[in-house]
């Protein structure tokens, strides 16, 4: 007789419904399973600014917990919290965009080609120094690259979430790109 | 390579596995979640929790083997613990209780 063996998405949801019934320490094992790579992946996208993501940390488990009863076990409970934290660190990333103001509109950039990073830096050396730029950039080019690199999206879906057009976008992509690169290739960074 | 392509290789990368969240967000958060649950309701009874395989603390053990209505079975200790103090405020701290969850969350 075949036996069945409990699949990840059958003790997500498993989980999620004992959650969802108040049971103080299966909101623990929720709390203790899913915070680190939470915690990793909102971390690594508001470098350097660390001092937010606490609180949208917080956030995304509140937001979570007022969603679970409507978590059918479709997907990885990992994945569906990761969604959550995908929007927020967006929210974020849009309300900085509209209040800090634009550079001056760029001159002509340098001819784009990055260095070939297989030949530069290993994958840890390499994840270190573009924290370490990044963290150098002013806001502005660092929370662009983010969104656009980190998070995948286009100029245009980050233009129509500003309040900014498409061009005005693409102009600080190209700043952004030539400052990171120019650091990049500087010893020091 | 050209910078986009270079920039998405970049941004790709696995996120470096050693970063923990700090034990004291883990605290916030479940006590956090906790406040939310019960605006909710009142929680699971301890009777219930350990019958779903899920340990109890001492505390909650032993009121949970005393003869008492829904509310006092419901009612969070950890409120009133001195664990959940410890947890929210220091890392690493000195808790060591047998399925306490602000035990369970220092990073050790």
């Amino acid at each position: 007789m075949p036996v069945t063996l409990p699949t990840t998405l059958d003790s997500d949801l498993a989980l999620a419904q004992a959650v969802v019934a108040r049971d103080r320490k299966a909101a623990a094992e929720f709390v203790q399973t899913h915070s680190d790579p939470l915690y990793r992946y909102v971390r690594s996208r508001l470098q350097p600014r660390f001092e937010f993501v606490d609180d949208i940390v917080q956030e995304v488990f509140l937001t979570a917990w007022k969603s679970l009863p409507r978590y059918r076990g479709e997907a990885p409970l990992r994945s569906w919290l990761l969604g959550i934290a995908r929007h927020k660190v967006e929210d974020h990333y849009r309300e900085r965009l509209r209040n800090l103001p634009l550079p001056d509109d760029a001159e002509d950039t340098l001819p784009l080609s990055g260095p070939d990073l297989d030949a530069t830096l290993d994958q840890a050396r390499a994840q270190q120094a573009a924290g370490k730029i990044l963290t150098a950039l002013p806001e502005v080019y660092r929370l662009v690259l983010l969104w656009r690199y980190w998070e995948h999206r286009s100029a245009e879906e980050m233009a129509e979430r500003t309040g900014k057009t498409p061009k005005a976008i693409e102009r600080l992509l190209a700043r952004a790109r030539q400052e990171f690169r120019v650091l990049w290739l500087t010893p020091s960074v | 390579m050209n910078d986009d392509l270079w920039l998405e290789q970049l941004a790709d990368m696995p996120l470096e596995e050693s970063i923990l969240a700090p034990s004291c967000l883990k605290s916030r958060v479940y006590s956090a979640l906790i406040v939310a649950a019960e605006a909710e309701g009142p929680l699971l009874p301890l009777t219930d929790t350990k019958q779903a395989g899920r340990g109890l603390c001492v505390f909650e053990h032993l009121v949970q083997i005393l003869p008492s209505p829904d509310a006092v079975q419901s009612f969070q200790y950890c409120k009133i613990c001195h664990a959940r103090v410890l947890g929210e405020r220091v890392e690493k701290a000195p808790i060591f209780w047998p399925c306490c969850p602000y035990s369970e969350f220092q990073n050790r």
